[in-house]
């Protein structure tokens, strides 16, 4: 991840941002409703923005795989302004990363999209979501929701880079092969991401439970004491 | 991600005054004549010319160098993997270390298309994105319809992106002299608090911006930057290069 400029051909691409079109489209429907009642919320998607921005620049070199590892940053986004509105998130920031950086591409920006924005951002939400309601805590929630969505990831970016590469050769062994390459970095890398998830979340509860409660991730109960 | 800081062109060069939009759409039109050409020859062609005007327009090679060095690398990979993994006919082979490597022929093939197309794309967006200001870019974006709240979001991350990196490097120079980075679990707690207080100061910067776009007349609704009308030059040229390029294209798929 990001699946690069060019390596998708051009049939794959089209299918991939036909697919990634309709996911665009709610998000930006859903955000546009919840703008009108909080006028601080673009502002804010478009800071969280930055953050997945800053987070999923930072390439580590796949060698195996022809291709680069990063943390996501969707989970977290997911957990906090929810699945719809991440996507969004993460399709404004692979579009500037595919402009400006080099990371990524336009062509398969409608890839990139699904792999990061959609499976991505429902993983770490239905995780997190999952988990707080049979009762686990906000950090172990974190930090699954962080882990899987990043994992999640990987996997949805090895699927489209087998599919859009394997010519004649069959795609269960390249899609193995490829799943095997992104390992060494992806496991510590994803293990990374949850952590910091985690430790996102824990941080905004001991400091900020205001921000998490006006983003409805946690009830008026769970409150702590001192806020 | 430091060349994003030094995104700089020459503003005297006329692509550089070339209208946003009809350079990105003569560089989408290109981009999909690249991805779907049959041979490696088209896309080098592209590669080899984008690279020229890059340098025509003044980027610095060191620019250029590390916005090509990520794509470069997946391409020599992807050529690599290819040439040794892929194909039916035996090209050379050689061991390393008790290891049997066959090169294939017609995976170097493969290997040379996917990765020419890689370079090829990579380089197109590279002559928008080094000739283009963002600002106008998005403009662009806007005039083809691409939805309002899309290119407000970007216009906002793009604000405030070099504001959150700052934060971000004051806070972790911080936790490094304090030794926040000293050991596997303490850096990776110091990782999450380093992410919650960017998250934080997203927050709380949105609030303020809100606040002080409210009192500037904000509604919820961003102006639209407005568009000067297409100069016949530009777009007559813009159509020649494609028109040429796509020419050349289907020459070298008929031979």
């Amino acid at each position: 991840m990001h699946i690069s400029e060019g390596i998708l051909p051009f049939p794959w691409a089209l299918l991939w941002s036909l697919v990634a079109l309709p996911f665009v489209a709610i998000g930006v429907r859903r955000l546009n409703l919840l703008a009108r009642e909080d006028l601080s919320l673009k502002p804010l998607v478009g800071l969280m923005t930055a953050v997945v921005f800053i987070v999923s620049c930072l390439p580590v070199p796949v060698p195996t795989a022809g291709t680069c590892s990063h943390p996501c940053g969707t989970g977290i986004s997911a957990i906090l302004v929810g699945p719809l509105v991440s996507v969004l998130i993460a399709a404004v920031s692979l579009l500037i990363q595919a402009l400006f950086l080099a990371h990524g591409g336009l062509s398969t920006l409608g890839a990139n999209t699904l792999s990061m924005g959609v499976v991505g951002s429902f993983v770490g939400f239905l995780a997190f979501r999952g988990l707080r309601r049979v009762g686990a805590s906000l950090v172990v929630s974190g930090f699954v929701a962080g882990l899987l969505a990043d994992w999640g990831t990987y996997a949805a970016t090895s699927l489209f880079l087998s599919l859009g590469i394997r010519g004649d050769a069959p795609l269960l062994p390249l899609f193995t092969r490829v799943l095997l390459a992104f390992m060494p970095t992806q496991l510590p890398l994803g293990i990374i991401e949850g952590v910091a998830t985690a430790g996102m979340v824990r941080l905004l509860y001991r400091k900020r439970p205001d921000l998490l409660l006006k983003m409805r991730v946690i009830t008026e109960k769970e409150l702590p004491s001192h806020a | 991600m430091h060349h994003l800081h030094s995104h700089t062109h020459l503003a005297a060069h006329p692509l550089t005054r070339v209208d946003a939009r009809v350079k990105l759409l003569s560089a989408v039109a290109l981009l999909t004549m690249v991805i779907s050409s049959p041979g490696s020859a088209f896309p080098l062609l592209a590669c080899v010319l984008s690279i020229a005007l890059c340098l025509a327009i003044g980027t610095p090679l060191r620019t250029l160098a590390l916005r090509f060095s990520e794509p470069l690398f997946i391409a020599v990979t992807v050529l690599l993997l290819k040439l040794f993994f892929s194909g039916n006919s035996p090209f050379f082979s050689f061991s390393i270390a008790g290891l049997e490597l066959v090169a294939h022929r017609d995976g170097l093939m493969e290997g040379v298309r996917i990765a020419s197309r890689i370079m090829g794309g990579v380089s197109l967006l590279a002559v928008v994105g080094f000739s283009t200001p963002f600002t106008d870019l998005m403009a662009a974006l806007s005039w083809l319809r691409v939805p309002q709240v899309l290119i407000d979001v970007a216009l906002f991350a793009w604000r405030y992106l070099f504001l959150l990196l700052e934060d971000a490097q004051v806070v972790y120079n911080a936790q490094k002299n304090r030794l926040g980075y000293v050991g596997y679990r303490r850096g990776l707690s110091s990782f999450g608090t380093l992410a919650g207080v960017l998250v934080i100061k997203a927050f709380d910067n949105s609030q303020s911006i809100t606040t002080a776009m409210v009192q500037r007349g904000y509604d919820g609704v961003m102006p639209r930057s407005l568009q000067r009308p297409f100069r016949m030059a530009e777009v007559t040229g813009a159509l020649l290069l494609v028109l040429g390029m796509g020419a050349v294209r289907l020459l070298w798929t008929v031979i």
